[in-house]
C-alpha cells in the first residue's frame, strides 16, 4: 500500500469524488471508506498490480476507484439503480472496473462474466452477509482471500454487534473457510468488523 | 457444459458466440448456470474461441457489455411507472416541510415588527397569514413571505399530479384511500412492488416507525395507524373503533396493492365490496 507520510493513497487519475490530492496521488479517507480504515489500523491485505478483485457492494464506486487503483481489474457487483449510476460514471474513466448490476446474493445470474478472483471483498447491507460469502466463494482462486465488511447492524440490530460477529465467524469457519485476523473498524465507523478469512487450496 | 458470455464450453471445445453487445447481453440474462458444477471463465478459452486476441481485449470487450447491460437495467428500473410517483410525492411531502418551516420563522419575524399582533382567538389559515404577513411587509421580508406564497402554489400543482398519476399507477388502492395517501404509501414501502409484498398489518402502521418500536421494546401501546390515518375514513371515525377501521382498511389495501402491482387496472367487484366492507365497519359501534 502506497502511503505518502501517514496518509493512505493511492495513484490514479483523480477527482472521482472530490477527494484531496496529496503529490498527485488521491487520498483515501479512513471514515469514508472502510478497506482505507482497516489499513489505518494496521490490518489488511496488500493489493498488488496483477491482482483480480471481486467486489460486491460497490455502491457509488468511491471504494471501488481506490481498489482499481491498485489493482489489474475489479468486478464490481450493485444492485441499486441509483448508486449504480454513479458507478458507470467511474467505469466509463476507470477501464479496469467491470460493473455487474445484479443482486449479490444471486451469483448464479452474473457467473458467465465473472472470472477466477484472488480477493473477495464484500461491503453488503444484508441480514444473510455470511451465506453471500459463502455462495460467491466459488469466484475465489483456492489460497485466495476472503475480506468482508461485517455490518452487525444489518444482520439484526436486536443482537450485540460482539453475539453477530461471532456467529458470522462459526458460520464461515464452519464452511471450511479459515481465519486470519479480524478487526472492529472502530473509531472510524461504529459496529463494523472487518473479517479476513482464506480459502483453503483444494 | 459451461456457458460464459463469450461462448460455450464443452469437452475443452468452445463454440464462440457471435453477436453484437446487446446478443451478448440477452445471452447472459438467459443462460442458467448451475452453481455446483460452475467453473469461472478463463480469458485464455476466450482467445482460443475467437472471441479476442489477448486479455486486454478480453476485458474491454467485457466492460462494454457490462456497461451496456447496466444501462439497459437501469432504463428497466426506472420506466416503472411507480419510479417518477416515488420522487414526485417525495418532493411534495419536502415542499410541505419547507413552507411549514418557513412560515414559523416569517411569522415569528413579523411579530417583532408587528408587537401589537397576535394569532390567539384568530381562525387565519396559515396561507391566509403569509398572505397578510406578504401585503403588510416590505424588503426581504416582504421576498420571503412571497417566495412562500409561490411555493405554495407550486405545492398544488404538484399534489395535483401526484394524484393524478396515482390513479394511473395504483388505480385500486386510490380509489380505496385516495391518490395522495396511496402515493405516500407506495414512497413509505419503497416502491409498488414492495409494497404489494408487504402483509396487511405492516401497511396499517407504515409510516408510524417510532411508535411502533417504542411498542416493541417498552410496554407502550402498539399504533393503530400510520399514514393511514389522513384518510378520511380512518380519522373521522369514533376514537374506540378506529383502529378497526384502520385494520380492515389496511386489510383491503394489501388485496388493492397486489391488484395494482399485477394486474394495473381498476377492478370494480373488488373496489365496490371493499368499499362496503370498509364503511360496514365504521358504522358499527364499539370494538
Amino acid at each position: 500500500m502506497i502511503w505518502i507520510g501517514d496518509v493512505l493513497v493511492s495513484q490514479g487519475e483523480g477527482a472521482v469524488y472530490r477527494e484531496r490530492m496529496l503529490d498527485g496521488a488521491r487520498v483515501w479517507d479512513p471514515y469514508r471508506s472502510k478497506l482505507s480504515a482497516l489499513y489505518y489500523l494496521g490490518k489488511g491485505i496488500e493489493l498488488t498490480p496483477a491482482m483480480r478483485v471481486l467486489y460486491l457492494g460497490a455502491a457509488n464506486g468511491t471504494t471501488v476507484s481506490h481498489v482499481a487503483d491498485y489493482v489489474e481489474v475489479v468486478y464490481a457487483v450493485e444492485f441499486a439503480p441509483r448508486p449504480m449510476q454513479d458507478l458507470l460514471e467511474v467505469c466509463r474513466r476507470r477501464r479496469n472496473i467491470i460493473p455487474i448490476m445484479a443482486d449479490a446474493a444471486r451469483p448464479e445470474l452474473y457467473a458467465p462474466l465473472v472470472e477466477s478472483v484472488d480477493l473477495l471483498y464484500q461491503d453488503v447491507a444484508q441480514p444473510d452477509q455470511a451465506a453471500i460469502v459463502l455462495r460467491n466463494s466459488v469466484f475465489l482462486k483456492p489460497g485466495g482471500i476472503i475480506i468482508l465488511m461485517l455490518k452487525t447492524r444489518s444482520v439484526d440490530v436486536r443482537k450485540k454487534p460482539m453475539e453477530v460477529f461471532n456467529d458470522t465467524i462459526d458460520l464461515l469457519t464452519s464452511a471450511g473457510l479459515v481465519m486470519k485476523e479480524s478487526e472492529w473498524l472502530a473509531p472510524f465507523h461504529a459496529d463494523h468488523a472487518a473479517i479476513i478469512c482464506i480459502k483453503p487450496e483444494a | 457444459m459451461q456457458s460464459y458470455w463469450f461462448g460455450d464450453i464443452e469437452d475443452r471445445r468452445c463454440t464462440m458466440f457471435a453477436g453484437d453487445t446487446d446478443a451478448i447481453i440477452d445471452r447472459v440474462q438467459s443462460v442458467v448456470t448451475c452453481m455446483d458444477t460452475f467453473i469461472p471463465p478463463d480469458w485464455e478459452q476466450a482467445v482460443l474461441c475467437g472471441a479476442c486476441h489477448d486479455r486486454q481485449e478480453y476485458l474491454a470487450t467485457l466492460q462494454t457489455v457490462c456497461i451496456a447491460a447496466a444501462e439497459r437495467s437501469i432504463r428497466e428500473r426506472y420506466s416503472k411507472k411507480d419510479a417518477e410517483l416515488l420522487q414526485m410525492v417525495r418532493t411534495l411531502d419536502e415542499i410541505d416541510m419547507v413552507i411549514n418551516l418557513l412560515s414559523e420563522k416569517a411569522a415569528e419575524w413579523y411579530l417583532i415588527r408587528h408587537p401589537s399582533f397576535s394569532r390567539k382567538y384568530r381562525r387565519t389559515p396559515s396561507h391566509a397569514l403569509v398572505k397578510t404577513m406578504h401585503d403588510k411587509s416590505k424588503g426581504a421580508l416582504g421576498k420571503v413571505t412571497g417566495e412562500i406564497g409561490q411555493l405554495g402554489i407550486t405545492r398544488t400543482i404538484l399534489a395535483k399530479e401526484v394524484s393524478g398519476r396515482a390513479n394511473d399507477v395504483m388505480p385500486n388502492t386510490s380509489a380505496l384511500i385516495g391518490g395522495l395517501v396511496a402515493a405516500r404509501l407506495m414512497s413509505h414501502a419503497g416502491g409498488l412492488l414492495p409494497l404489494s409484498r408487504l402483509p396487511a398489518s405492516a401497511i396499517q402502521v407504515l409510516g408510524a416507525r417510532t411508535a411502533l418500536f417504542s411498542h416493541l421494546k417498552t410496554r407502550s401501546p402498539c399504533p393503530k395507524h400510520g399514514i393511514i390515518f389522513q384518510h378520511r375514513r380512518v380519522h373521522n371515525a369514533p376514537r374506540d373503533i378506529r383502529g378497526k377501521v384502520a385494520r380492515v382498511l389496511a386489510g383491503k389495501l394489501a388485496i388493492a396493492a397486489r391488484i395494482d402491482y399485477f394486474r394495473g387496472v381498476a377492478e370494480p367487484e373488488f373496489l365496490d365490496t371493499a368499499q362496503r366492507r370498509i364503511d360496514a365497519v365504521g358504522k358499527e359501534s364499539g370494538p
